[in-house]
Order: C-alpha cells, then sequence, then structure tokens
C-alpha cells in the first residue's frame, strides 16, 4: 500500500469539530443556491468581485490543521492539487497567518469524512482566491487558539504570548506549537483574529517552490492511479466507441472464461469484468462481443452544421448602446470563425479504487468534484452520503476532465458486488472516446469602424455545445432559468468597453454527445475569434492594433487593468507591426475571470509549418501568491491553448471517435513548444485572481494574428491551417 | 612531386575501376532481361514484387529518414528518426517500442532487430523494376550474393513479420501482402534460382 | 511463465503471464508505482523506463523479453539517495506541475544524456517526444540543459 497512513493525531481532536460542523452544514445549504448564483457570474467571467465565493463547509480550524508533536502543521484541503500549484500557495497563506514556517507546513488532500468540504469543485481557477481570505481566517484562528493555551499552560494571557516560526514564548519560556498541542485536552474557541496587514506576510508573494516538487521528482504513488487497497481486485468496464450509442446485447461467455476473472457484472449501464489483474480485466474485456446501436450515422460534418450561429436557442449575454441596423451599415466589417472540438487527453485516466461495505464506502481516486462523486455513489449505493468517505489524490491533471466521475460509481457496483475493494480506469482508447469534449464552435463577428478609425458599432454572435449545461454539476434547472450556458459564454464578451454600441449573442445547441468543461471553457475560443477580429478591424482602420485596443478601453478600474496588460505585454516584447528576418509578431488579449492577460507571439514559417519562437504573456491577476507558480500556469496554458489552437481536433467517422491515441490527436510536444516564454506580472488589486485559465486565452489570436502579418494569410478556423 | 603522381594515379584507376564495374553490373542485368523474359519469369517477378512493394514491407523502406507507418503509410508518429545505425536516436530507438513479437495489447508490431532498412535500401518512390535493381546491386543491398538475398528474404524474421504484421492501436489487423508466407518463399525461390531476371518495363 | 531479471540493481524473480507488459509488473507485481500508465499504447512515454540502458516504453514491452536484463525505473535513478542530475534539475527548475508524466521524461533524458552528455536543443527535440498535458516542454528544455551541466560538473 503506497499511501501513508494518516498519522495518529496526539492532543488534537478532529471528532470534537466534526461533530460541531455537521451542525454547521444546514445553514450553509441554506445559502448554497444564493451563493451559487453568484458562481454563475462568476464562470461567466462577469462577477465583480476579484475574489471567487467561498462555497466550503466549515472553517473550523481543527478540520482544517493538524499540528503533530514533532510540530509539523498538516493543512487539510478541499481544493485537490491538479498541478496548478494551489497547495504550495495555500501552504504559504496559511503559514503567514499562523505564524509558522512554510516548510513546516505539509499539505494533504481532506478526506470527505473530515467534513471538511468544497462543495463546489476545484476548477475555474478559483482555489487560491476562494481560499484567500477564508484560509487566512481560519490560519489566524488557529494561532491565536494555539497561543489562548500556551497562555494557560505557562499561567499568563494571551496578550503576553509571542507567536513566531512555530514557537509561543511568554518572553522567558518558548514552546513548539506541537508541544502546546500535545497537552490540550479541551481546546477553547477564541474569536477570529484581525488579519495581519499584507505588507508583513514573508511567504505569501514569494516564489516559494512547490511543496510537492520533491515527491513529483522521485515518483513517489500520490496519484488516484498509485492506489491500492488490501485484496484489491481490478475492474475493467466495456465502453462505446462511438457517439449516440446504446449497448445492445453483451456475449461475456468467453471473457467469463479467460485466466484470472473473477466476476463478470452486467448492470443496466455497463457490463464490468472483474479479475486479479489489470491485465487479465482487459484482456477478458476485449473478448466480449458486444453490440452497439445508434439513432443515426454521425459525421463530424453532421456536428459541424448542428453548430451555426442562428441556430438553437439565442440569448443577449450583454449589451451596450444599440446595435440595431448593423448588419445594413455601409463597409460593414464581418467574418466568421470556428473552433473544434476537442479532448482533455489528460494523461492520467480517469479512474478510482473502491470499497463498498455493508455500510460504508471508500473510494480513493482523483477527481476535481469530490463532493458530487460522494453524492453519486450515495444514490447509486442506496447509502446517505455521509456513509461515503472519498479520499482524493493529488490529480494527474484535470483540465475539467475530473469534473464529472462514472468511472467511481463502477468502480463502487463493482466492488459492492465482488465483496472486494476494486479498482477501475478507463483505458487511453476509452479516455478518448468517452471524454466529455470541449464543444465545437462557430462565431459570426460584424462591426462598423467611425470615420476617425475607431470601432462604432460591434456584436459577437457565438454558437456552441454545451459547457456548463448539461453537466451534473449544475442542476437542470438552471438550464431553464439561464436560457443558455455561461460556460460557452466565458470570454465571449466584448472587452472594449470603450466601444458606444456592443452585443454579444450566444446560441446554445444541444450536441449528440457529452461536451463540457475544458480548461478555461469556452475563453479559449471566444478570444481566438473576437481577438483575431479586432485584428482585422485594426488592419482595416489602418492602425496599430496595439493602439487600436487601447484606444476603446474605457477608464474603469477594469479597463485600466486590461490597458496595462497590454502595454506591459507591447513593451516587454517591443511590439512590431513590420515582419522582420521572417519572423512576425502577433497580438491578443482577454479577460477571462477579472484576469486581463495580453500576450505576443513571434512566428515565422518554417518548412510549410508555424512556427513559435517566443511568447510575451503579460497578465495581471491581482496578488499573486506565488510568482514562480503564476508563471508555470501562463508558461503552461501558451502551450497548451498553442496546442488546442494549433494542432488538436476530435474527428467523428461513422460514430467512431477518433482519433483514440497521442500521435494521432496531435498535441504541441517539446519541438512544438517556444523557446522562450516571456512572463510579466503585474498587481493592479490586493487580493488575488484567477491564474490557471485566463493565460489560456490569447494565445491562439497572438498566433494567427502573426501568421497575416507573415504570409497575408487570415485563418479564422482552429486548428490553424495554412493555406 | 613523385608520390603526388601515385596518388593521382591511384585515384583515378579507383575511379575507372568504378565505372567499370558498375558498367559491368548494368550489362549483366540488361543481358539476363534479353536472355530470360518469359511469361513465367514475368509472373514471378511480378508476385515477388507484390509483397515487396506492399505497404508492411515499404514504411520500413523509406528514401528519407523517417519511417512511416499505418495502411496510408503516413511518417511514424513522434518524430521518429532514421538515426546513425537505422535503429532510431538516442532516447528514441526502435527498440524503445517495438520488441521482438508483436504485441497484441498495445497494437505496437514487433519482430527481431526491428529497424528501418539502410538508406541505400530506401525504396519509396521507385517503382518496382528499380527496387529489384536496387535488391540486386550489391553496393546498395549490404553486398549480398544472390543466394543471401534469398536467404534474407525467405529466413529473416523481420521480412517475414510482414505476414503476421498483427494488430494496430485499435486491434485492428494490418493488412497482409498479397501473398502468404510459403507462397513467398516459394516465389522467391523460384525467382532466384532463374537468376532473380527483372523484366522490361512495359 | 517464471522470470528473473534486475530491477533497480536487485535480482528477482516473478512468475506471471509472459506477455504482461513489464509495466504492470513493475506497477502491481513490484509495487513501484513510479512508472506510470498513461496509454498502454507506447504513444505517450509515461511508462518509460530503462531496460539495459535503453528507454523503454514498458507499456508494450513483454515481460518475458526482460528475461536476464537489467531494468531501472524513476525509484533506481537516484543513487544512494542522491537525487540523479536529471532529478536535480527538475528540481532546480521546478519543472512538474501535476507531474504524473514526469517520470517518464527524466528517464528519457536519463537515457539521453548517457549517449549524448550535452545534448542540442535540435537533440532535445529529436529525441524527447513525450506528451506532457500541462505542457512543461519549456521548463523542461531548461533542465535538461541544466542535467548536462550538472553531469559535466560531476566528472
Amino acid at each position: 500500500m503506497a499511501n501513508k497512513e494518516t498519522k495518529k493525531k496526539k492532543g488534537w481532536s478532529r471528532r470534537k469539530f466534526l461533530i460541531r460542523s455537521s451542525i454547521g452544514v444546514g445553514v450553509v445549504v441554506g445559502t448554497g443556491y444564493f451563493t451559487r448564483s453568484i458562481w454563475r457570474r462568476y464562470l461567466a467571467g462577469i462577477a465583480n468581485t476579484l475574489e471567487a465565493p467561498y462555497q466550503g463547509t466549515t472553517t473550523a480550524p481543527g478540520l482544517w490543521f493538524e499540528i503533530t508533536a514533532q510540530n509539523q502543521i498538516i493543512l487539510h484541503s478541499p481544493k485537490v492539487e491538479m498541478g496548478q500549484g494551489t497547495f504550495t500557495g495555500l501552504a504559504q497563506i496559511a503559514a503567514d497567518e499562523l505564524e509558522v514556517n512554510v516548510s513546516q507546513v505539509q499539505v494533504v488532500h481532506a478526506e470527505t469524512m473530515s467534513g471538511n468540504i468544497d462543495t463546489f469543485a476545484t476548477g475555474g481557477s478559483t482555489s487560491i482566491s476562494s481560499l484567500w481570505t477564508p484560509l487566512r481566517e481560519i490560519a489566524a484562528t488557529m494561532r491565536e487558539m494555539v497561543k489562548n493555551e500556551a497562555a494557560k499552560q505557562m499561567g499568563t494571557t494571551r496578550e503576553n504570548i509571542k507567536a513566531g516560526n512555530g514557537i509561543v514564548t511568554d518572553g522567558n519560556d518558548s514552546f513548539t506549537y506541537g508541544e502546546i498541542v500535545a497537552r490540550v485536552a479541551e481546546w477553547e474557541e477564541v474569536d477570529t483574529p484581525e488579519l495581519k496587514d499584507i505588507s508583513e506576510y514573508k511567504f505569501v508573494g514569494k516564489p516559494v517552490a512547490r511543496i510537492d516538487l520533491n515527491a513529483k521528482v522521485k515518483g513517489d504513488p500520490i496519484f488516484g492511479m498509485d492506489a491500492e487497497m488490501p485484496g484489491m481486485l481490478y475492474g475493467a468496464v466495456l465502453r462505446p466507441s462511438m457517439i449516440d450509442a446504446r449497448l445492445v446485447s453483451a456475449d461475456t461467455a468467453k471473457a467469463e472464461g479467460m485466466p484470472g476473472v473473477v466476476m463478470v457484472v452486467k448492470e443496466e449501464d455497463f457490463v464490468g469484468i472483474i479479475a486479479n489483474s489489470y491485465y487479465e480485466a482487459e484482456s477478458a474485456k476485449n473478448t466480449i462481443e458486444a453490440e452497439w446501436s445508434a439513432n443515426k450515422t454521425w459525421q463530424y460534418q453532421d456536428i459541424a452544421n448542428m453548430i451555426k450561429v442562428g441556430q438553437g436557442d439565442p440569448q443577449t449575454i450583454q449589451k451596450s448602446g444599440s446595435t440595431s441596423g448593423l448588419a445594413q451599415v455601409e463597409g460593414l466589417v464581418s467574418a466568421e470563425y470556428t473552433s473544434p472540438m476537442g479532448a482533455h487527453a489528460q494523461i492520467e485516466p480517469n479512474g478510482a479504487v473502491a470499497h463498498v461495505e455493508a455500510d460504508r464506502a471508500t473510494v480513493i481516486m482523483s477527481t476535481q468534484v469530490i463532493e458530487l462523486t460522494r453524492k453519486e455513489i450515495a444514490r447509486r449505493l442506496d447509502f446517505d452520503k455521509s456513509q461515503v468517505n472519498i479520499k482524493p489524490t493529488y490529480l494527474g491533471g484535470g483540465f475539467g476532465r475530473r469534473l464529472h466521475t462514472p468511472n467511481a460509481i463502477q468502480a463502487a457496483v463493482m466492488s459492492k458486488a465482488v465483496g472486494k475493494p476494486v479498482k477501475s480506469f478507463f483505458s487511453r482508447q476509452e479516455e478518448f472516446q468517452n471524454d466529455t469534449f470541449r464543444p465545437p464552435t462557430h462565431h459570426v463577428l460584424q462591426a462598423s469602424l467611425s470615420e476617425d478609425g475607431l470601432i462604432e458599432s460591434m456584436e459577437h454572435n457565438l454558437s456552441s455545445g454545451d459547457v456548463a449545461l448539461g453537466s451534473p454539476m449544475l442542476p437542470a434547472i438552471v438550464g431553464q432559468v439561464f436560457g443558455s450556458d455561461v460556460g460557452a459564454w466565458r470570454g465571449g464578451m466584448i472587452q472594449y468597453s470603450g466601444i458606444p454600441n456592443y452585443k454579444a449573442v450566444s446560441w446554445r445547441v444541444k450536441l449528440p454527445f457529452a461536451t463540457s468543461w475544458w480548461r478555461s471553457l469556452g475563453l479559449l475560443a471566444n478570444t481566438f475569434a473576437i481577438e483575431s477580429f479586432m485584428d482585422e478591424l485594426a488592419i482595416k482602420a489602418g492602425k496599430n492594433p496595439v493602439e487600436f485596443r487601447l484606444a476603446q478601453i474605457d477608464g474603469s478600474d477594469r479597463g485600466y487593468r486590461l490597458k496595462e496588460v497590454i502595454k506591459a505585454a507591447a513593451e516587454k516584447a517591443g511590439y512590431s507591426d513590420e515582419v522582420s528576418n521572417g519572423r512576425a509578431m502577433g497580438f491578443a488579449c482577454s479577460t477571462d475571470a477579472n484576469t486581463p492577460c495580453a500576450q505576443v507571439a513571434e512566428v515565422s514559417i518554417e518548412k510549410g509549418q508555424i512556427k513559435v519562437h517566443k511568447v510575451t504573456c503579460a497578465m495581471d491577476p491581482g496578488l499573486v501568491v506565488n510568482p514562480d507558480q503564476v508563471r508555470a500556469q501562463c508558461e503552461g496554458s501558451v502551450i497548451m491553448g498553442m496546442s488546442a489552437s494549433m494542432f488538436e481536433k476530435m474527428d467523428v467517422i461513422d460514430n467512431q471517435l477518433k482519433p483514440t491515441i497521442y500521435g494521432a490527436y496531435k498535441m504541441a510536444r517539446m519541438k512544438h513548444a517556444p523557446k522562450e516564454i516571456d512572463v510579466v506580472l503585474l498587481q493592479n488589486a490586493d487580493a488575488p485572481g484567477a491564474v490557471g485559465e485566463p493565460p489560456l486565452g490569447p494565445i491562439g489570436a497572438a498566433i494567427a494574428n502573426a501568421v497575416f502579418r507573415l504570409t497575408g494569410q487570415r485563418l479564422r478556423d482552429m486548428p490553424l491551417k495554412l493555406a | 612531386m613523385k608520390l603526388k603522381k601515385s596518388l593521382i594515379f591511384t585515384a583515378l584507376s579507383f575511379v575507372l575501376l568504378v565505372i567499370v564495374y558498375s558498367l559491368d553490373g548494368r550489362e549483366k542485368i540488361v543481358s539476363e532481361r534479353v536472355h530470360t523474359e518469359t511469361d513465367q519469369n514475368v509472373e514471378v517477378f511480378d508476385k515477388v514484387m507484390s509483397v515487396v512493394t506492399h505497404k508492411r514491407c515499404m514504411n520500413c523502406h523509406p528514401a528519407d529518414d523517417f519511417p512511416r507507418q499505418g495502411e496510408d503509410s503516413h511518417v511514424h508518429r513522434f518524430g521518429v528518426q532514421r538515426g546513425v545505425d537505422n535503429h532510431g536516436l538516442a532516447a528514441l530507438q526502435c527498440g524503445s517500442c517495438h520488441q521482438e513479437a508483436n504485441n497484441l495489447l498495445s497494437g505496437v508490431p514487433g519482430a527481431p532487430h526491428w529497424s528501418l532498412a539502410p538508406k541505400s535500401m530506401g525504396w519509396q518512390g521507385l517503382n518496382k523494376f528499380e527496387i529489384a535493381t536496387a535488391m540486386l546491386d550489391r553496393t546498395k543491398n549490404g553486398n549480398r550474393s544472390k543466394a543471401d538475398i534469398a536467404h534474407h528474404l525467405t529466413e529473416d524474421p523481420l521480412v517475414l513479420w510482414v505476414f503476421e504484421p498483427g494488430v494496430d492501436n485499435e486491434g485492428t489487423e494490418r493488412e497482409k501482402p498479397p501473398l502468404i508466407k510459403e507462397d513467398w518463399i516459394t516465389a522467391v525461390k523460384e525467382w532466384i534460382a532463374a537468376g532473380a531476371p527483372i523484366p522490361a518495363e512495359e | 511463465m517464471k522470470i528473473s531479471f534486475k530491477i533497480n540493481g536487485e535480482d528477482i524473480t516473478v512468475e506471471v503471464d509472459g506477455n504482461m507488459p513489464l509495466l504492470w509488473v513493475v506497477r502491481d507485481t513490484l509495487g513501484l508505482k513510479g512508472t506510470k500508465f498513461g496509454c498502454g499504447k507506447a504513444a505517450c512515454g509515461a511508462c518509460t523506463l530503462h531496460v539495459d540502458g535503453i528507454a523503454v516504453r514498458s507499456c508494450s514491452y513483454a515481460v518475458r523479453f526482460a528475461e536476464g536484463k537489467s531494468v531501472t525505473t524513476i525509484e533506481g535513478l537516484s543513487i544512494k539517495g542522491e537525487l540523479h542530475p536529471v532529478q536535480q534539475a527538475w528540481t532546480d527548475e521546478i519543472v512538474p506541475q501535476c507531474g504524473y508524466c514526469q517520470p517518464g521524461f527524466m528517464m528519457a533524458t536519463a537515457a539521453l544524456l548517457n549517449r549524448i552528455p550535452n545534448p542540442t536543443d535540435q537533440d532535445i527535440d529529436d529525441n524527447i517526444v513525450n506528451v506532457c498535458r500541462c505542457a512543461t516542454y519549456y521548463r523542461m528544455r531548461k533542465a535538461i540543459h541544466r542535467a548536462a551541466e550538472i553531469n559535466n560538473q560531476k566528472v
């Protein structure tokens, strides 16, 4: 068994807080719907608060922190670590208010049984921003509680105790937090103290190395795929290879006789093979003769034809002034853009290890939706959710792929059937065939220019398959109440608030297969369309694209921050309109979840292919907790966005989803990655905002705009292909 | 001075030798074409070449440094390259993925000494007559005699892999050449026994 | 069938189906989880380990071929608890994000440096073809050069 057993906790009773928090749950539920509506606005990037709402169940310090006798602080995080560096940021934030050294802080995933649960998810670039205030308050309260107990133990009052580096002192004697905590029998609660001034923080704002770095460099068993339970068997699930598929029959006779096979499970919605090893389970599954039926034969073009502005349900998502009559204006500039269906292609397949006993279920897995997974398993097993304990692990990539986890249900059902723990995960082929894809999109942009070469009126119409709607994460009613899809809109609004008249309209189309969240949701495609169009307009107006943009942003706080990143990116890159030494620069910017980001891509054409040499990325995510990790997110986003813009596309051929293998699903690799990525971080806000997705926005348009300068070809379809 | 002269002489005679040798070779082949071209020979030749020119063979006989793969002979994914010894690059060897037998789970094909044919045996872009000519050319074929060629074509497990090419990554069987292995071996032996005649191009 | 080979310097014998991929023997029979499953098709490189010093994609390597050979995994890359130069470079450059693919990349890089101690950018582009979805390539390239430097200092 790889996962370390939780150390025996001395002196700190978590059980006591568990009871208290379970009382508190009712209160949280009562206000839940209201906060969810903020969520919806936040997802669409229109909520005006920089900080995302906290959707946790508890602020009891004892459910967040364990302090060991060895003076190690264990922070139980309800948010998962999927590479975005959240654990490191949380450790920094906690350390500063706890008055401990960041190296003392270990971060682990909170089990649901602990009662410390994030009822939303890990996604939407919200982990640090939503925990920024609550975690500081919880940590500060924890510190005061330790000081309070220290005072009692040392026979003085809390005011006389000073805390620093994990040590408390009354001026004469000193003890570690761990020593104090070990002697506590009954904790006394204290009021949440005033938070420290940000300028006093020692770790927040510093490029602290990732706290999981050593484990990841050594290959430690920290992922869901690495989890084991004693006596565990392996379950392979028969999955369709095509869209719109229904299982007609499955002949498992041969599989049942295969070596190592323990049991064949036939449920209404799936067929599973349980065997002694993964190899045996998969080998047996491959012998199943299955018949699938589909309502009709689908080709990719059928799907592309569905995604067209003008079809489905429209909803105006943004309006300022009046754009009526725009289509009839003389000199109307109009262009259409598309983006394809994309796969998540995270390297760790979705999977789970489940152990279902008579009165409880334990599930170890990588998931972005701990609470949803818990509820779904409970529902399927006819348990109360309190009987289901989800033990989240590190994720081998998330990107939205783990916002729906039916595989956990399958593992649980198989475990229940066989009476032993069962580990079950997708094969790669199944990942590609059963992904919840990034939906294809279609965009129509129209604008008129004034005599002085500025935009008079502009409209963005976008058509997209569902992103947020249809997801089990949101209740179905959201779709009815809301009409269109906040996820599809992301990045679809026009950020140039200085334009007198503008409007954005979203057209919803329901596709015959699951489309869903893919890192940054609609941002990538919407920004590609709008920012390519802005470049076309700038050229039409005969203006420098950077100045053209700057001239059409108002003086609001939001406008100010956007202008600053635009100027910073242009200046750092030495932006120029001119082609020089066979290279050209392309500019684009976006505002996502209140984080403005501007990028300059330096591009050439080599052997008929687009080559990206350098990307300059300026971003203002507000207060930066860890500049190294924010840079890492920018670097990764730039390359992942580049990969999606230049290479990636899922296909549908006679209902079959293709390709089903890396390589054939072409993605950016080492040789495609820019050799230079220059990140400039601005902090024109005093709380941390979104980081993990905003830098994915501009890259596609930045590349396309550079290609136009180089070749005169305006590439309006992703993936970008030269004629 | 004397040394220089002798050097020039040596060089000149070497060049001459090469010319004579290659002329000699060409002469021979031409004469064989003239003297042994019968219907049966053409048929055997075509049989042999129907396998040789099949993608299962051709994919690993590129004229450039990039193997091909698949039924559509696309350039091998992941930027796989020939390398100095035809076995790939430092950390991206043929043997990094291809083992001594087909892997039916992954769909990665395999056979002993999986590698590219030497560049001198790069056949892509050649027609069957040109391929056969290259195959018999000792300057290109690794100095193999006709008997050696027969042995290579009928015994080498890497060559014979083409008759049991396994499945692809989706479990679909790879297309096999138009002959079964036994017929291929018979055809090769007949062709070589007849002196490996190459019919005139139509 | 019984198959004997060296794993990270230790002799072992396993009794498994000879066609079982080495990956699953290493992960599930031997319990070494550092070698990752990504695709099972030798297409992503997450399962890269060394067989007799050659970078091999273990998901597509039938264990019977390991007979008598020496297999090294990420767990065996460090020497006496000291990080291997590649791991040290990965630490210095803070390469991993989610970290799942990184052992495969580090094993491929270690194999590259064994044969090309000072790789050029072109060598890196040609040889390091694994897939990283977090797209940490920018830092990886720096780390590969850094690892070569560390190696050179040691020699």
